[in-house]
C-alpha cells in the first residue's frame, strides 16, 4: 500500500530497534539470566502470592466497571449535544489521565477522610479518577460516528429513546466499551504509584510486590517470577486490545464525523447536559483545588511561603530544572525514535511488524524489572552509565516511545496513497514527497505525541525512583520525599510543586486538543 | 546474546584485573608507608578525587561536616542517597564488585548478614578501632564493615494521654496485647521500614520463633494499626508528637523523647513522651568500603573520618543516634532526656539473614491479610 518508501524501511527501523535492543531487551535478558533461579517459582503457589494476584485482579475489575458506568453519560452528552464549553469539558476530563501519579496520590490524601486512607476504596477512587477521561474519549469518538439517520429510522418506526439506545446505539458501541474497558483494566492492573501512596502496607498489587520482593526482601529472583506472571497477564490483555482495535472499522483519513450533535432541545435535555457537564467538571476539579488549597494555607492561615520556597529553595529549584531538562530530552528523543518506528511499521512490509512488537515491550514490563536490568547491565566501560544522569531520561523515553508510535502510526496509515502517487508523477523525490505530504499531515499527531512524551517525562515515578542519583531528583520524586517528611510547611511545599505540575498538565492537554481536533490518540 | 554476555564478561574481567593491580599497588605502598609517605601520595592525586558516599535517604549530617575531612586530606565527599536502607543494600548487592559509590553508610544489624554474604564490602580495620563500642564490633567478623552508631527501637507512649485517663502506660511487649490497650498502638510495617523490622525482631527475641506469630495474632485482635513508614506512624498517627494523631502508643526510637524536647519551641516543662525500656531492640549501623572502588585508600580514610570523634559527635543531634566511638561526647540535653536500656533485645545477625524472608511472610499473612 505504501510501497513508495518501502526500500527505505530498513534504514528507518534501525534506530528504534537499536534503542529497544540496547536498553530493554539486553538488560532484561541480563537480569533474568543472572538472577532468576528455578526454585523461586515456588512462590507462585504461596498463599501470599494468591492474595496479591486476587487483590490486583478484583480492584482492577471494580475500578474498570465504575469507570465505564461513570464514563457513559459523559460520553453520551459529549457525543450528542452541542453546548458552550463542550471542547473544554473534553479537555478537562482528560487532564487526570496525564497527571503524575504522585500528584493524584497527594490530592486524594488531602481530600479523602483519614478513615479510608490505606484502603482498597482509596485505591479504587483514585483509579477511577485517573481513567474516566480515557474511557470517555474512546467511547465518545465512536459514538460520534454513529449515523444519526439510524436513530431517526428507529424513532420513525415507533421506538422510544431508551429502546433506540438499547437496540441501535449500544450494540454499535459495544466494541468501544470493550476496548476502553480492557485498556482501563490494564492501567489499573499494573498501577504502581497510586497503590504505593494510598494503599498502605496491607494492600499490594503484583507491581508493588515486585518492588517489595526485590528491594526490601532482597529476593530478586522471586520478584522476577512475579514479573513473568504480570508479563503473561498483560501480554494477553494487549493482544485482546490490539485485536479488537483491528476488527473495529478504523476511522479513515478524512472520514465524515456525522453531525449527530445538536443543541439540547427540550428542557429535560438541557437539564441533563447541564447536570452531567457540571458534575463532571466539579469532580475533576475538586481534588486539584484541594492541592492548590493545601499549598497556600497552613492550617487556617493564608501563607505563600511554600510557593516562595519553590523558587528560592535550591533543592526544589534544581529538581525543577532537572525535570525540565529531562522533559526536553524525552520530547526530542522519543519523538524522533517514535516517528522512525511508526514509519517503519507503516511503510514496511509485514516483515516489519516485529518492530511493533519489540517497541511495545516497555509497556508490558514491570518498571522495577527494567530498572534492575539497567543497573546491572550498564556497569562496565565503555558504557558505564550508572553514575550518569542519562539513565533516567532514557528510561522516560522507553516509556514514551511506544505511546508516540501508537499516536503517529494510525495517522500515517490512513494517509491515502494517491496523494503520494500524484507527487511522484509530478517528479518529486522520495524525500520531497515525504516532507511535503506525510510530514505535513502528521504534524498535529507529532505535536500531540511530543506533548504526551513531555507529560510522561514530567510525571514518571516508578523507574525514576529507582534510577535517581546524586543531584538529579525530578519533581515527582521531590514531592514524594517532601510528603513523607513531617511538618505542615514542608508538606505545603510538596503541594505547591504538585500545583505547578497540574498547571503544566492542563497546558499540555490544551496544546493537544487545540492542535488535534480530530480526537485521535489519547 | 551469548556473544554479548561473553563480551561483557571479558570486559568485566579486564576491568577487575586493572582494579586488582591498582589495589595491589596501593596496598604494597601502604604496607611500607608511614604517615609521611601517606600525605605525599595524597598530594599527588588528591586534587581530583571526589568520593561518593552512598547513604539512605534520611542521612542528614550537618551541612559542612565533611569540610574538615577535605581540608585534612584534599578529598571531596559527595553524598548519594539511594533509597531506604533495604533498597541501598539490594542495589549494592546487585552491583557488588563494581559499586555505584566508594563508601556505604547505613547497613544496620538486620541487614548486615545480607550485605556481607553478597560480598559488597572490602575489609578494612579502621585506625579508630580501639575506641569503638565493643558489643557492636562483635557483630562483624573480619572487619568487613565498621560500626558507626547505635540506637534503640522502643515502644514510646504519650505521657499526658495516660495520666489524663489514669491508666498505667504499657511497660512490656506482653502488656500490649491486653484489653486496656486495645486500638492504641501504631507500628511501621517491618516490610517497608527499618524500625518496623527492628520491632518485629524484638517480638521474636522476646517470644521466640515459635511464639511471635501467636503474639502478632493477639496484637491484631487488639487493634494494632500498621502503616508504611516510621514518619507516618510517629508524626501522623501518634498522639504525642506534632501530628496529634489518635494513638498514644507508637514504635519509635529510644532517642525520640529528647528529640521532642530539643526541637520543640517553646521547650515544654516536662517531656511529652517516654520510652518503655523493656521493649527496646538494639540497632547498630555500619559503614564500609565498597569492594571494587577505584579509590580504595581514600575510601579507607573516609571510614577513619566517619568513625572519628569529630564526625561521631555530630550524630546525636542530627541523626538522633548514639556514637559508636566511645570517646565522642554526648550533648548534655541529649543525655538528659534519652534512655539507654541496659539489656536491649537482640538477635544473631546470622539467624536474621537466614530467617528474615520467612518471618516477614509469616508477619504478612498474620497481620496484613
Amino acid at each position: 500500500m505504501t510501497s513508495a518508501y518501502r526500500h527505505t524501511t530498513k534504514w528507518l527501523a534501525i534506530a528504534p530497534i537499536a534503542v529497544m535492543l540496547a536498553f530493554v531487551l539486553v538488560p532484561v535478558l541480563n537480569i533474568f539470566s543472572t538472577s532468576l533461579r528455578l526454585d523461586s517459582f515456588a512462590i507462585l503457589s504461596a498463599a501470599t502470592t494468591r492474595n496479591i494476584v486476587w487483590f490486583t485482579t478484583w480492584q482492577a475489575f471494580i475500578s474498570t466497571a465504575i469507570v465505564l458506568v461513570i464514563a457513559s453519560p459523559i460520553a453520551a452528552v459529549i457525543a450528542n449535544f452541542k453546548f458552550i464549553g463542550r471542547r473544554a469539558l473534553i479537555s478537562l476530563v482528560s487532564v487526570p489521565f496525564i497527571l503524575p501519579t504522585v500528584v493524584v496520590g497527594a490530592a486524594f490524601l488531602e481530600l479523602l477522610p483519614r478513615s479510608i486512607h490505606r484502603s482498597a476504596l482509596a485505591i479504587i477512587i483514585a483509579h477511577v479518577y485517573f481513567n474516566v477521561g480515557l474511557a470517555v474519549r474512546i467511547i465518545s469518538s465512536r459514538w460520534q460516528q454513529i449515523h444519526p439517520q439510524l436513530d431517526d429510522a428507529a424513532r420513525t418506526l415507533g421506538a422510544s429513546t431508551i429502546r433506540t439506545f438499547l437496540t441501535i446505539t449500544l450494540p454499535l458501541l459495544k466494541k468501544s466499551f470493550i476496548s476502553a474497558g480492557l485498556l482501563v483494566f490494564l492501567m489499573c492492573f499494573t498501577s504502581y504509584g497510586v497503590v504505593r501512596i494510598l494503599g498502605g502496607p496491607a494492600r499490594s498489587t503484583i507491581e508493588t510486590e515486585i518492588y517489595f520482593r526485590a528491594m526490601q526482601l532482597g529476593d530478586v529472583s522471586g520478584a522476577l517470577v512475579l514479573s513473568i506472571l504480570q508479563l503473561v497477564v498483560v501480554g494477553i490483555l494487549i493482544f485482546l486490545i490490539t485485536n479488537i482495535g483491528k476488527a473495529k472499522a478504523s476511522p479513515k483519513f478524512g472520514q465524515t464525523v456525522y453531525s449527530r450533535m445538536h443543541h439540547p432541545r427540550s428542557s429535560r435535555q438541557k437539564l441533563l447536559v447541564a447536570t452531567v457537564a457540571i458534575t463532571t467538571a466539579v469532580a475533576v476539579v475538586t481534588p486539584l483545588m484541594s492541592v492548590l488549597h493545601r499549598s497556600i494555607y497552613l492550617g487556617q492561615r493564608f501563607d505563600t511561603s511554600a510557593w516562595r520556597s519553590v523558587l528560592v529553595d535550591t533543592e526544589i529549584f534544581s529538581s525543577l530544572l532537572t525535570s525540565l531538562r529531562y522533559a526536553i530530552f524525552s520530547i526530542v528523543v522519543s519523538s524522533i525514535v517514535g516517528l522512525l518506528g511508526a514509519s517503519a511499521i507503516v511503510y514496511g512490509s509485514s516483515r516489519y511488524q516485529f518492530v511493533n512488537l519489540i517497541t511495545s515491550i516497555p509497556i508490558v514490563l514491570s518498571a522495577v524489572t527494567l530498572g534492575l536490568g539497567l543497573i546491572i547491565t550498564f556497569d562496565v566501560n565503555p558504557i558505564d552509565w550508572r553514575g550518569s544522569w542519562l539513565m533516567m531520561p532514557i528510561a522516560h523515553c522507553l516509556v514514551a516511545i511506544p505511546i508516540v508510535i501508537r499516536i503517529i502510526s494510525p495517522v500515517l496509515r490512513d494517509l491515502p496513497n494517491d496523494l503520494r502517487d500524484a507527487s511522484r508523477t509530478l517528479g518529486a523525490t522520495t524525500w520531497q514527497m515525504w516532507r511535503t505530504i506525510d510530514l505535513r499531515i502528521i504534524t498535529p499527531a507529532l505535536i500531540t505525541a511530543a506533548a504526551i512524551a513531555c507529560a510522561i517525562s514530567l510525571g514518571e515515578f516508578g523507574a525514576s525512583s529507582f534510577l535517581v542519583r546524586r543531584n538529579n531528583e525530578t519533581l515527582p520524586l521531590t514531592i514524594s520525599r517532601l510528603l513523607s517528611r513531617p511538618g505542615d510547611s514542608i508538606q505545603a511545599q510538596a503541594y505547591a510543586i504538585s500545583t505547578l505540575l497540574i498547571v503544566v498538565c492542563i497546558g499540555i492537554i490544551a496544546i493537544v486538543d487545540y492542535r488535534d481536533s480530530n480526537e485521535r490518540g489519547i | 546474546m551469548n556473544q554479548n554476555i561473553l563480551k561483557k564478561t571479558v570486559l568485566r574481567a579486564a576491568l577487575l584485573a586493572i582494579i586488582a593491580s591498582a589495589c595491589a599497588n596501593g596496598s604494597t605502598n601502604n604496607d611500607s608507608s608511614t604517615g609521611q609517605t601517606d600525605t605525599s601520595s595524597q598530594s599527588e592525586s588528591s586534587d581530583e578525587i571526589t568520593l561518593t558516599l552512598l547513604a539512605y535517604d534520611s542521612f542528614t549530617p550537618s551541612e559542612n561536616i565533611f569540610d574538615a575531612f577535605t581540608l585534612e586530606t584534599g578529598i571531596k565527599v559527595e553524598i548519594a542517597l539511594g533509597g531506604d536502607a533495604g533498597e541501598l543494600v539490594t542495589k549494592a548487592a546487585l552491583t557488588a564488585g563494581n559499586p555505584q559509590g566508594d563508601v556505604l553508610w547505613g547497613v544496620d544489624n538486620t541487614l548486615l548478614s545480607r550485605a556481607i554474604e553478597s560480598k559488597i564490602f572490602s575489609a578494612y580495620k579502621t585506625k579508630n578501632i580501639d575506641d569503638l563500642d565493643e558489643s557492636a564490633l562483635k557483630l562483624v567478623s573480619n572487619y568487613d564493615a565498621s560500626p558507626v552508631d547505635t540506637g534503640d527501637v522502643c515502644i514510646n507512649y504519650d505521657i499526658k494521654w495516660f495520666t489524663d485517663r489514669k491508666i498505667a502506660p504499657p511497660l512490656t511487649l506482653r502488656a500490649l496485647t491486653s484489653a486496656s490497650y486495645a486500638n492504641l498502638l501504631v507500628v511501621p510495617s517491618p516490610i517497608t521500614s527499618s524500625p518496623g523490622l527492628a520491632f518485629m525482631l524484638a517480638t521474636i527475641a522476646e517470644f521466640g520463633e515459635d511464639g511471635f506469630n501467636e503474639y502478632w495474632k493477639q496484637l491484631r485482635q487488639n487493634g494494632v494499626l500498621v502503616v508504611d513508614g516510621w514518619n507516618e506512624a510517629y508524626y501522623t498517627e501518634f498522639s504525642g508528637s506534632s501530628g496529634k494523631g489518635k494513638r498514644p502508643i507508637v514504635v519509635s526510637y529510644g532517642s525520640s523523647p529528647p528529640a521532642e524536647m530539643i526541637y520543640a519551641s517553646p521547650v515544654p516543662a516536662t517531656a511529652p513522651t517516654a520510652v518503655a525500656a523493656l521493649t527496646c531492640y538494639r540497632q547498630v549501623e555500619f559503614a564500609g568500603v565498597l569492594r571494587g572502588t577505584k579509590h580504595e585508600r581514600e575510601a579507607q580514610l573516609l571510614i577513619d573520618y566517619l568513625t572519628s570523634v569529630t564526625f561521631q559527635e555530630d550524630l546525636p543531634l542530627t541523626q538522633f543516634v548514639y556514637p559508636a566511638n566511645t570517646k565522642a561526647k554526648l550533648p548534655a540535653e541529649f543525655l538528659k532526656y534519652s534512655l539507654r536500656p541496659e539489656l536491649p533485645l537482640q538477635l544473631d545477625p546470622k539467624l536474621i539473614a537466614a530467617q528474615r524472608t520467612v518471618w516477614l511472610d509469616i508477619f504478612t499473612n498474620t497481620v496484613l491479610r
